[in-house]
């Protein structure tokens, strides 16, 4: 049977009941470390990294967790506060092999990939960093614009701000594919 | 062919000045495609042991919590065991034994050893 977030954590924090937690990992694995890999330019080791100590601190601060936002907002925090604390000691440094390894095998996957799939990953790599995220915070992971600002950490009408800028480019870029789907 | 336009002439005179207009102008349609696109192009992450690492790294459970849980699983067995006990037809059974002169003790003790291996399997089956 599966619990919904709130029963999960219910069971964690007053049980001690670490099935449940193992069940929220689950959940949030794939989700969470694909928008870390996009955070840390693509080192997937480095993001894989950075959600296990997202979800390890989570885990920790379960008790404190007071159910004012989703559980999923709570984690990305978490974990966007840990890859830009991370970037703020390690500024320069990039694991280039692991990027290289990365790009290559996207590379592969790619071609197997639709082009639209294709030209969306490279109409969002025109977007600033503060755009990308907030596009694909909420409109790939359906955070509200409130939410995406409490995960970056910035005032609310800047997130509405960037959201609305980066709307509007990929609107311009990927102008042919819509057309396209609009007249069938 | 990739429909990506790459170029500046189509982009609006760049992005730097896009238009207040086309800033405000939110179209619903758009935001739905987008949000499939963007939902469609993300492939899934296989757990690939990521999980296992998470618990391995974990914290113990306090003990404050084990033994709550345990006290819990004790109980929940304890009361089964009553209701069953409650419910069984126990002085019918003992006026049937009697009539197919079955020794007391012999079907006392039966019963007594049935009831602890219930109880002890139940535990063990709770506990897991």
């Amino acid at each position: 049977m599966d619990l919904n977030d709130g029963d999960l954590i219910r069971r964690i924090v007053e049980d001690g009941d670490q099935r449940a937690y193992a069940q929220l990992v689950r959940r949030y694995q794939s989700q969470l470390r694909f928008s870390l890999r996009q955070l840390c330019d693509g080192d997937q080791a480095l993001a894989d990294d950075m959600a296990q100590e997202a979800f390890i601190k989570a885990y920790k601060a379960l008790p404190a967790f007071r159910g004012d936002a989703r559980f999923s907002t709570w984690l990305y925090r978490i974990a966007y506060n840990l890859v830009m604390s991370h970037r703020r000691k390690n500024a320069p440094e990039v694991d280039q092999e692991a990027v290289d390894r990365a790009q290559a095998q996207e590379t592969v996957e790619e071609a197997q990939q639709l082009g639209m799939a294709r030209d969306l990953d490279t109409a969002m790599q025109e977007l600033s960093e503060p755009q990308r995220q907030a596009i694909h915070l909420c409109m790939q992971r359906g955070f509200s614009h409130e939410e995406a600002a409490s995960i970056m950490k910035l005032p609310l009408g800047t997130v509405k701000s960037h959201v609305n800028r980066a709307r509007a480019k990929l609107q311009t870029l990927l102008q042919a594919w819509r057309e396209e789907v609009v007249s069938g | 062919m990739d429909k990506f336009d790459r170029d500046p002439q189509n982009r609006g005179q760049g992005f730097g000045t896009l238009s207040e207009a086309q800033l405000r102008n939110s179209d619903p349609d758009f935001d739905a495609w987008l949000g499939q696109q963007l939902q469609f192009s993300e492939p899934y992450l296989d757990d690939d042991g990521f999980c296992d690492g998470v618990m391995e790294r974990l914290p113990a459970p306090t003990r404050r919590s084990e033994k709550r849980v345990t006290h819990t699983q004790y109980a929940a067995v304890v009361l089964a065991s009553a209701i069953v006990a409650w419910q069984f037809p126990f002085a019918e059974v003992v006026s049937q034994a009697a009539s197919q002169s079955i020794s007391l003790y012999s079907l006392l003790g039966l019963g007594v050893l049935s009831s602890v291996a219930a109880m002890f399997g139940g535990i063990v089956a709770a506990r897991r």
